[in-house]
This record gives structure tokens, C-alpha cells and sequence, in this order.
């Protein structure tokens, strides 16, 4: 124990002499111009602390301008890629045979040649389809897209009925949608076109060598075998493909429309492409509609979503691994009994608890009754739901209670992976149960959890279901609410975009660009985290 | 039963990184061939392209004369036993070893046969119903090859099968492989990292370093004639020591002079060096531990000093300090029979005692500093 | 001796430390288990519909529950169950499919496959609401026909979701497969023969939370159904009873429909605790 505070030559060193300020930040930036070892070995505990800050800081840039760099690049292989595509079809048809040559028109046309009659005939069924929706219907979206329909609905007077009815012509809904999906359409047509003319040269190429093809039946068992994996995934990517990716396209697009209560695209008014106009005006400092502007009201809600996100994460984090530590502690009986309590309340149906309790908090909910009428401590009821700093700190108490059993459960197991040496010798190193904590439990955990962590602050970003079936968004923010719909104090970007759908006008254009602004901020902060992360924990080996 | 074919193998991971380059071996039917290298050589890589669970990059590789790049592990015609013996944690023994022969539809009775006949030649039988985790290390090791077995397949591959057992056990299995091997009589194809597996099962040898090929050849040809500094140093424990010295050719006759001595190399080794009129210059001198003896001192006796002494039971472990002209310390190996040295001379080992030692020229390795190939060969 | 005296110490204040840990998780589980408390006994309320300032009722009875069966909320619970019922087939087969084709199927295609995925999930999932609906709408999977438009939609990208199995799928040694591969497995057979058996805490964990998962759906639901209480769930119509001008005549009956709703669920979730926990815990943090 003694010795330890004789051979700590850090501190020797630190009460020696105080460094002047110069000094103290020469330090650091001399470390910062020039990593080295040594010197980082060589600073105070504070002056470390200060370092990692600006080499986080510092880092930022670097990893953002890491990605474009990979972007550019990646733009320029996929360039060079498409134009050795072109180049390999103009090859294969210089040098192919005529059933190849033909294969460029009627797609199959050489598989079914060479025998390989099932993949042919799909090639050739595949071509048929496309063809005919093209003719049919594809041709007319496709037109129909740059302006998003010409004629709205009319009126006419119907002499017979003697009343007015309503023709609806163009849909500029359907136009963007099936406009959009023939889109998707075409590329999957040249992808396939070019798959079959690949096929065709491989199919030569093997011939000319003397290996055999594949026959039909070959290709029906690697369904299961070599390629069981397209099998497998078919389905799956069809159900994201239709469901996800071209539903995000079109919100995406929707966002340089103005499509939304007063223009349908159908029964009142047809929309039609705004440019950047809508994020124009979201990111402007104009006020809107007499309240004051949509940027104003924008970084209000995102300033709270994201210090939302960040108390929520965190606050379930460390209490839940704490409740964990205690559970997992030597010596405490029952663990199997605590934790199965905790993990009890995981099953029970989010909205039922969070309903609930958002009730029991109420006006003249449980609670407020209680104090006031039963026990008489209180005269006014207490404004869990109507004062904004009551509100916002009642969401973030209650989100523990929903979070932590949850994070207990991810703890619990963590930790019981931690290695019992490293507890064993750090007590013979003298270390203390909050040192431990601090110097093996601590570390292990955010090194394992780091990108939990990040998915989990995403996730409390969008957290739609506690934040609305708790409050809906209450108490009422009277200067951010107007043009942009009822705006609350707990409101989050999400049920802030929610509110904007289903309230009176049906601002679809505006629900678009916020979300196109939230996966804009989710995206920025997680590539921040991914490109920081590793060098943070490379400086953490030498704690 | 089959020979085994390969012609320009490659294996290029993303790429760039190259695992194995221009792999060319023919291994002849029935032959028990065996790669061994560090870790990362290669070697491990080489095999799963034998057996079809890794891709070839470029080349062929040929199975009974039949080309099978392009086929499924299964229809190779192999067997394999993994590392970690890869057994079904859900499946008794029984249905371990069955597992193939059920997936070829085999009649039950035919397969009742053919696995009991299989764990009595390998003496499980009493564990059959077992499942693998109720199993000791060399247990369940016994029951991959029972699962290799029963494929009756013309190649058995192992994939480092021994390195997960303790030393003892390891040796008991090395004995029983070979008791297999002279059973099975078919084509064995074996991966280790440990030189002496490779030297007591192997018919002939592949040394391999960073995906290429450093000599084939029988477990008698890659010790004494090593074909380069690589496999001198990598065949035989410990060590060979290696010695940077020079070489002296005075009135046609070579000498090589480590730490101030100067030992004439004569014998057949003189007249391979003359005939390849090798030129006087440096050169790396490698001897073996066991070709280096204690003496009293007189002509070309080296002086050196004990540092540490190794007590191996029937041998002895010397390391010792020798100093050359230029003041440079090397570390050499000597190791003495134990039955060699006095109950005296034993109690004089102590680290600190001056010691002589000599070798004769029929133990010296030469080998071209600038391309470590061996000059004797 | 010193060093007995320092041993003594130790003891004595490892259990002040061990009684001050029991205090705390008795604190705990009261916080946690309070709310639930109370919902089962408020569900047995006669005298008021509305909430008061006290817990235990005055006077006991099953009025609610009778309520609560003269209510739509027959048919909402009918229309969750099969919702989830269907969720925790279709939705199971479709992440197994996932996950375990890239843990195990090393594909050309399969780093930027996850890539993507990746960033499609950093969009607001919201967002496709407004569409969806449109084109739900279109096929007349709306409003009282809600449910197999609510079936659709969960199931369809729940591919998404496949890091949690990735992860378990991961921890089964590959040489499994290479083993079974060589004693002639092809890869489906490698599938249903192998990895399937091993597979049995993620798959059950996969079932429980794809059958947990609509019982708690609102957001979807609330806006597929939206106006149609026949086409409600239960989050959806029981929600509706805690609005404003409903709960001072619904407050109780919305306590028995948690307690009828918590029930099953539960039961169903306390027997597979150790499947969930495995999955959680294996899985998530791996991800």
C-alpha cells in the first residue's frame, strides 16, 4: 500500500512544479501536431482530458471528410464500372455467336439454344411482361411524371340527373407512385437484359473450353445448395424492396412537391413539383403564419429530441447497469426473483403501462387525487403534464422505469463475461470498488455496448411511442405551434412529423422534408460515432 | 484411393492479399502427405480448397484425374476431420457418425454395420449414445474420424486434428493415426503447425511459409538437406543454431571460421562446394543442437560461456554465449545426452562455467545470406 | 492482530453494503411493480368509472369486465390476436431467412446489402406511413378491413430486423456447416439438419417478440384504422377510451382491458423468460 504513493511518478511529477497556462496547452498541442507516445504519457490527468476533447473534436472533420473522400472514390469505381459494362456488351456482340447476337433482342433466346430452357423461357417471359406494361401503362406514367398530371378534376352538369358530377381525370398521387415504380421498373429490365447477354459469353466461353452447362435440373438443386442463399433472401428483399425502399423514394420525392390536404393530387386539386421551395421554407428565418418561423420552430424540437435522446439513453444506461451490479453482486440472494420482476414489466404491452401511468400522472389523475383529496399535502394539483420542465422531466423518469429492466437484462450478461482475473488482480493492485468500476467495468462495458449505444440514441431519437402516448406531445408551445400545426414542448421530431400528417391540413410536402431531416441528423451523428469511436477507444488503452 | 493433383493453385483473398501463390503438388494414391508451416502459411487455406469449402482463386485442382473446382464439397469424394472436431452438439455419436450415410439414403441395417464396425476399430463403442459434450477431448477427436471414416471416401483430410489435445494425448493419437492410416489404406492429406507430427506421420512433407511452397520431400530429405535457411530452422527441436561467419577457400580446400576458429569443411560437403565453385565470402553456418559437442578444448574448439541449463530428462539443454573476434555474443543450443556427462562435470554446469564445444563438418549447413538457399544441395 | 481486525472489517461492511442493495431492490421492485398493482385492483372498481384518489376499491365486482365484453373490444382483441398470430409466423420465417443467409453466405453482394439496410433504417419509418396508407387504401386493406392490410405491412419489412438472430447465428461455429457440407449436406439440409436444432433459443425468441409486437402496436394501426373501430386493435380502441370527453366513463374498463390484454401475453412470456433473455443478451449487443 505504501509503495504506491512513492513510485507514482505522475504525481511526483505534478506537485513538483504547477505548470504555467502556456505551458499546460504547449503540452497538449504539441501532442495534438504530433502524436507521440511519450509526451501523451507525460501529461497531467487534465491535461489528458483536455486532449482527448480537442482530438475528438479535431477528429470530426477528418471523419467527415473520410467519407466524401470514400464517396468520390466509390462515385468514380461505380463509373468506371457502368463504362466497362458497356465496353464487355460491345465485346460480347463483336465476338459472339449468332445466338448470342440474337439473345440481344429476344432475351433467352441463347439459353434455350444451348439447352438451358428454363433460365431462357424466364428471361423471355421477363421480356414479354415488361414489353407489354410498357406499351399498356408504363409509357403513360413515364410521361406523365415531369408534370405530375395536366387536367384536375371537372364539373360537368348531367341533364338527366340534373346534378353535378365530378370526373376525376389525372391522379398526380398515382403518377408519382407508378411513375416512380416504372422507374424501378426499367432499371430491373437493363439489369436483366445485361444479366442474360453475361450469361450468354459465360455459356460460350464454357463451351468453347468443353465444359458441360448447367442443365435445368442443375439449376433447380442450387436453389437449395450453392445458391440456396437468393432463395433465402428472395422474399425478405421483395417485402423491403416494395414496402420500404419505394415508399422512401417516393417520400423522398414527395418532398419537392406540394402535396398535401388542399392538393391531393386527386378530388380537389392535383400537386405538382415545388423545387427545393418546402426546404426553403423550413430552413428560412421567416415567420410563418404570424407564429414565428419554421426554423425556429425546427431547432426548438430537434434541440430537445436530441437532448431527449441523450438523457434517455444514458439515464437507462447507467441505471440500468447499476440495478444489474447490484443483482449480480456476491453474496445477494434471490437474483433469479429480482431480475424475473424486472423482466416481467418488459412483457406487458408498451401502451397499456405508458397509458396508464400517463393518467396516474394526470391533472386528476391517481397521484394529484391522492396528495390533494386523500392526504391533503397539497392544495393545487401538481402540472405533471402542464408545465414544460415538469413534463420534460416526468418523460425522461418514466422512460427509466420503462428502460431499465430492458438494459438490465444486456448488462447482466456483459457483465458476467468480464473476466474474474481482472477484478482479482486489480484488488491486489489496490484498487477500490468504485475504482474497479471505473477502470475494468466501465471501459469493458462502453467498448462491448459502443454500438448499442449509438442504435439506442437513434432509436430514443425516434422513440414515437413513449413520448405520444405519454404526453402527445403536451404542453402546447403557443409560439412554435401555427403554420406548422400543434407544437408541444415534449414534442420529438417524430411525433412532431406524425402530428403534421394527421392534423387539419395534411402537410404531407412538410412531413417529408422533416423526415428527410431527421435521417439527416441520424445519419451525420452516426457517422461521427462510427469514424470516432475506434480512435477513442485506441487512447483508452492507456489509461 | 486416389491421387490428388494440384496445378497453379491460387488464393487471393479481396483482391490483394494473397494467401497461397502457384500452389503445384501431385500427391500419388495412397500416399500420407502433410503440410506444415507457421500460422498463416497457408497451409490450412490449400486444404479447404481441396475440399471445395474455400474458392479457388486460379489453377486447377484434380481428384482421381477429374477436375473438381467447380464441385460441392460432397461430391468430391472427400472426408475431413476439423480442428475442432466440428461434431453435431444435438446428435448422439451414433447419429454423428451416421449423419453422411443417412444423407445418402444407406439402409438402416447397412448403416448400424458400418458405424459399430467404425467405433470398435476406434473404441467407442460404449459412448455411441452419448452426445458429443458428454465427451472427452480425445473421445469426440475419435468420433470426427469415426464420421470421416464411414464415408469410405479416396481422400481423408485433417485439419490440424490434434492441436486441441493436451501432449500426452497427442502422442497417444499421433500412434493411432498411424494404426488408421495403415488400416484405411487410402490417400491422407494432413495439416499441422508442429514439426513433429509432421516428421513422425508423414510419407513425404510440405513445408510451406506465407502461401509458398519452401521444399517437399521426405521427413529423412527436409532434415538433413534443408533447402533453404527456412525449413533448416523450422524441421528439428530445438532449433538449428545458425551462425554468421565466413567462408575460406585456401589452395581448393573451404574452411569456415565462427567465433575465431577456423574448421576445415571436408567430405562429401567440400567436394559439393567445389564443384559448384562456390566463392570465399560470408556465409550463414547452421548446426544442430545435437551435432555440437562439449570437448576438453585443443584445435577449432570454440570457448564459450554457459547461461542456462535445461534439465530435459534424458538430454541436456545447454545455451551458451560464444564471442567472436568483432566482441559480438551469439546465442547457441548444444544438447547433450544426459548419460554423457559425470556426476562432476553435472555439479560444474552452472551458469557461468566456461565450456568448450566442437563440431564436425559432416553436421554443417551452409547457407547464401543473400538467398538463404542451402549452397550444399 | 491488525489483520484479523482489517478481516472483520471487511465482513461487517460488505453486509452493510449487501443490507443497503436489499433495501434498494425491494424499493425497486415496489416502483416497478406499483402501476400494475393498481391496474388489476381499479379493474375491480364498482362505485366510479373515473379516477380517484385511492386504490383499493370500495366496492368489488366484475362490472368492468362486463362492460369491457359489451364493447367493441371483443372484436379488437380478436383482430390483435391475429394480427400477432400471423406476425409471429410470417415474420419469424422472414428474419430466420435473413439473418442466417448473411451469417452464414458470404456473397458478393452482402457487405453493401447490409450497408444499405443500415441506412434505409436511419429514415423515420413514419415516413412511408403517409403511402402505405394510400396504396393500403387502394386495395381496400383499410378501415374495417385493417387487419390483413396491418398483417402486410408488419410482416413485409420485418427482414429489417435481423441483427439480433445475426448475432446468435454467428456464435455457431462455422465448421459445423463446412463439416455437414462435406458429409453431403447441401445448404438447405445444412439449414433444417443442423443449424435449425442449434438455432432453438432465437427462433423462439423471434416468435415471442414477433407476437408481443402488435399488441403494443398504435401508431400503424391508429392510422390504418383510423375512424373504424371494427378495424381497431387493441392499443388503437383502447386509447381512444382514455381521450378527454371518454374517461371519466371508461377509466376502469380500460383498466380491466390492460389487465385482460397484460394477461396472456405475459403468462406466455414468463414461461419463455430464459429464450428472451438468451436472445437479448446474445444477440442484441452484438448486433
Amino acid at each position: 500500500m505504501k509503495r504506491q504513493k512513492v513510485t507514482d511518478p505522475e504525481k511526483v511529477s505534478v506537485k513538483r512544479k504547477r505548470k504555467s497556462p502556456k505551458e499546460f496547452f504547449g503540452e497538449i498541442g504539441a501532442i495534438l501536431k504530433e502524436y507521440t507516445d511519450k509526451g501523451y504519457l507525460r501529461l497531467s490527468k487534465l491535461q489528458k482530458f483536455i486532449y482527448k476533447i480537442l482530438a475528438f473534436l479535431r477528429s470530426i472533420p477528418l471523419a467527415i471528410a473520410r467519407f466524401f473522400k470514400n464517396l468520390g472514390r466509390g462515385i468514380k469505381n461505380a463509373a468506371l464500372a457502368v463504362a466497362e459494362e458497356f465496353k464487355d456488351v460491345g465485346r460480347t456482340f463483336k465476338n459472339g455467336d449468332w445466338k448470342t447476337k440474337t439473345s440481344f433482342l429476344i432475351m433467352g433466346f441463347g439459353n434455350i439454344a444451348r439447352g438451358q430452357v428454363l433460365r431462357g423461357l424466364l428471361f423471355l417471359l421477363f421480356e414479354i411482361v415488361f414489353i407489354v406494361y410498357m406499351i399498356v401503362a408504363g409509357g403513360y406514367w413515364l410521361s406523365m411524371l415531369p408534370s405530375l398530371g395536366k387536367q384536375g378534376p371537372t364539373q360537368s352538369y348531367d341533364a338527366v340527373l340534373d346534378a353535378y358530377t365530378t370526373t376525376y381525370n389525372d391522379n398526380s398521387f398515382k403518377i408519382l407512385l407508378y411513375g416512380v415504380l416504372t422507374i424501378f421498373f426499367i432499371v430491373a429490365f437493363i439489369y436483366t437484359w445485361r444479366l442474360n447477354i453475361k450469361q450468354n459469353k459465360l455459356a460460350e466461353q464454357f463451351l468453347k473450353s468443353g465444359k458441360k452447362l448447367k442443365s435445368d435440373k442443375d439449376d433447380l438443386h442450387s436453389m437449395v445448395d450453392e445458391n440456396f442463399y437468393k432463395t433465402l433472401l428472395a422474399l425478405p428483399l421483395t417485402g423491403i424492396l416494395v414496402f420500404t425502399v419505394m415508399p422512401i423514394v417516393f417520400m423522398i420525392l414527395v418532398a419537392f412537391t406540394n402535396y398535401d390536404g388542399a392538393h391531393n393530387g386527386f378530388s380537389n386539386n392535383l400537386f405538382s413539383w415545388v423545387g427545393l421551395d418546402n426546404f426553403n421554407t423550413l430552413l428560412s428565418w421567416q415567420s410563418a403564419g404570424g407564429g414565428q418561423s419554421y426554423s425556429a420552430t425546427f431547432g426548438e424540437i430537434l434541440a430537445w429530441t436530441l437532448i431527449w435522446a441523450f438523457l434517455a439513453t444514458f439515464t437507462n444506461y447507467f441505471l440500468g447497469m447499476f440495478v444489474a451490479m447490484m443483482i449480480n453482486k456476491k453474496g445477494i440472494r434471490l437474483k433469479k426473483m429480482w431480475r424475473t420482476i424486472l423482466v416481467m414489466t418488459v412483457a406487458i404491452p408498451q401502451f397499456i403501462s405508458l397509458l396508464y401511468v400517463s393518467k396516474m400522472f394526470a391533472r386528476n389523475g391517481l397521484i394529484n387525487l391522492t396528495l390533494k383529496d386523500t392526504l391533503g399535502w397539497i392544495s393545487q394539483p401538481l402540472p405533471f403534464w402542464e408545465d414544460p420542465m415538469w413534463a420534460r422531466a416526468s418523460v425522461i423518469l418514466i422512460n427509466v422505469w420503462i428502460g431499465i429492466p430492458y438494459l438490465m437484462l444486456i448488462t447482466t450478461g456483459i457483465l458476467m463475461n468480464i473476466p474474474a482475473d481482472l477484478y482479482e488482480s486489480a484488488r491486489i493492485d489496490g484498487a477500490n470498488a468504485w475504482q474497479q468500476y471505473t477502470k475494468i467495468t466501465l471501459p469493458y462495458m462502453l467498448f462491448i455496448t459502443g454500438p448499442y449505444l449509438l442504435t439506442s440514441f437513434t432509436g430514443n431519437m425516434n422513440n414515437f411511442n413513449v413520448i405520444y402516448l405519454l404526453t402527445g406531445g403536451a404542453p402546447t408551445n403557443p409560439a412554435a405551434s401555427g403554420a406548422a400545426g400543434s407544437v408541444g414542448y415534449t414534442d420529438l421530431l417524430i411525433t412532431w412529423l406524425f402530428k403534421i400528417t394527421t392534423g387539419a391540413e395534411s402537410q404531407y410536402y412538410l412531413a417529408s422534408v422533416v423526415g428527410i431531416m431527421v435521417f439527416v441528423v441520424v445519419a451525420l451523428i452516426s457517422l461521427v460515432v462510427y469514424n470516432v469511436l475506434p480512435s477513442i477507444k485506441n487512447e483508452e488503452d492507456y489509461q | 484411393m486416389a491421387s490428388v493433383k494440384l496445378t497453379n493453385v491460387k488464393k487471393i483473398y479481396d483482391k490483394n492479399v494473397v494467401a497461397v501463390h502457384d500452389f503445384n503438388l501431385e500427391i500419388k494414391d495412397k500416399e500420407f502427405v502433410v503440410f506444415v508451416g507457421p500460422s498463416g502459411c497457408g497451409k490450412s487455406t490449400t486444404l479447404r480448397m481441396i475440399a471445395g469449402l474455400e474458392e479457388i482463386s486460379d489453377g486447377t485442382i484434380e481428384i482421381d484425374g477429374e477436375v473438381v473446382n467447380d464441385l460441392q464439397p460432397k461430391d468430391r469424394g472427400i472426408a475431413m476431420v476439423f480442428q475442432n472436431y466440428a461434431l453435431y452438439p444435438h446428435m448422439s455419436v451414433y447419429d454423428n457418425i451416421a449423419f453422411s450415410l443417412r444423407l445418402k439414403k444407406v439402409p438402416e441395417d447397412v448403416i448400424y454395420d458400418k458405424v459399430t464396425k467404425a467405433a470398435e476399430t476406434l473404441g467407442i463403442t460404449e459412448y455411441l449414445m452419448r452426445k458429443p459434450r458428454a465427451l472427452s477431448g480425445g473421445q469426440r477427436q475419435r468420433v470426427a474420424i469415426g464420421r470421416a471414416m464411414v464415408r469410405e471416401s479416396k481422400v481423408f483430410l485433417m485439419d490440424e486434428p490434434l492441436s486441441n489435445l493436451d501432449a500426452k494425448l497427442r502422442n497417444q493419437m499421433r500412434s493411432e493415426i498411424i494404426l488408421l492410416r495403415q488400416k484405411l489404406n487410402t490417400t491422407f492429406i494432413y495439416v499441422t503447425h508442429d514439426q513433429t507430427e509432421a516428421m513422425t506421420l508423414a510419407d513425404r512433407i510440405v513445408i510451406m511459409k506465407d502461401g509458398l511452397i519452401m521444399q517437399v520431400g521426405s521427413p529423412d530429405e527436409v532434415f538433413d538437406m534443408p533447402d533453404n535457411l527456412f525449413v533448416a530452422e523450422f524441421i528439428g527441436a530445438p532449433k538449428m543454431n545458425i551462425i554468421s561467419t565466413q567462408l575460406l577457400c585456401e589452395n581448393g580446400k573451404y574452411y569456415v571460421t565462427p567465433f575465431g576458429s577456423k574448421i576445415p569443411v571436408d567430405g562429401d560437403k567440400g567436394e559439393i562446394l567445389a564443384k559448384k565453385n562456390i566463392k570465399a565470402g560470408p556465409v550463414l553456418l547452421g548446426v544442430r543442437p545435437e551435432h555440437i559437442d562439449l570437448s576438453s578444448g585443443g584445435e577449432n574448439a570454440i570457448p564459450c560461456t554457459l547461461v542456462v541449463d535445461e534439465m530435459m530428462g534424458s538430454e541436456l539443454h545447454l545455451h551458451v554465449d560464444a564471442e567472436d573476434e568483432g566482441g559480438a555474443v551469439s546465442r547457441l543450443i548444444v544438447r547433450v545426452p544426459t548419460i554423457d556427462i559425470g556426476k562432476e562435470e553435472r555439479k560444474a554446469l552452472v551458469a557461468g562455467a566456461k565450456l568448450n564445444i566442437t563440431f564436425e563438418s559432416k553436421a554443417m549447413h551452409l547457407f547464401d545470406p543473400e538467398t538463404e538457399k542451402n549452397l550444399l544441395v | 492482530m491488525s489483520n484479523q481486525k482489517h478481516h472483520m472489517g471487511m465482513k461487517t461492511l460488505n453486509r452493510v453494503s449487501n443490507s443497503a442493495i436489499y433495501i434498494l431492490l425491494i424499493v425497486i421492485s415496489v416502483i416497478w411493480l406499483i402501476p400494475f398493482v393498481f391496474i388489476v385492483l381499479q379493474s375491480f372498481r364498482v362505485e366510479s368509472t373515473y379516477q380517484v384518489g385511492y386504490v383499493i376499491p370500495q366496492q368489488w365486482g366484475l362490472q368492468n369486465y362486463i362492460n369491457l365484453w359489451n364493447s367493441d373490444f371483443k372484436r379488437w382483441y380478436l383482430n390483435t390476436f391475429i394480427i400477432a398470430l400471423a406476425a409471429a409466423v410470417f415474420q419469424t420465417v422472414i428474419v430466420l431467412c435473413m439473418s442466417y443467409t448473411l451469417s452464414r453466405f458470404r456473397f458478393k453482394m452482402r457487405g453493401p446489402l447490409m450497408r444499405f439496410m443500415l441506412i434505409l433504417g436511419m429514415f423515420p419509418g413514419m415516413l412511408t406511413m403517409i403511402i402505405l396508407y394510400r396504396v393500403l387504401s387502394d386495395l381496400g386493406l383499410t378501415q374495417a378491413n385493417a387487419v390483413p392490410g396491418l398483417i402486410l405491412v408488419s410482416v413485409a419489412s420485418s427482414g429489417m430486423g435481423y441483427y439480433v438472430s445475426k448475432g446468435f447465428f454467428d456464435t455457431i461455429p462455422k465448421s459445423l456447416d463446412e463439416a455437414a457440407r462435406v458429409d453431403g449436406a447441401t445448404r438447405l439440409q445444412v439449414l433444417y439438419k443442423i443449424i435449425l436444432p442449434l438455432a432453438k433459443p432465437i427462433v423462439i425468441y423471434t416468435i415471442l417478440t414477433a407476437f408481443m409486437g402488435p399488441w403494443g402496436d398504435y401508431v400503424f394501426a391508429r392510422y390504418v384504422a383510423f375512424g373504424t373501430s371494427a378495424g381497431y386493435n387493441v392499443a388503437v380502441g383502447m386509447y381512444s377510451w382514455l381521450t378527454n370527453d371518454q374517461i371519466n366513463n371508461m377509466y376502469t374498463t380500460f383498466c380491466a382491458g390492460g389487465v385482460i390484454v397484460a394477461l396472456p401475453v405475459t403468462i406466455l412470456f414468463l414461461c419463455l423468460q430464459k429464450y428472451y433473455v438468451e436472445g437479448v443478451t446474445g444477440g442484441a449487443v452484438k448486433g
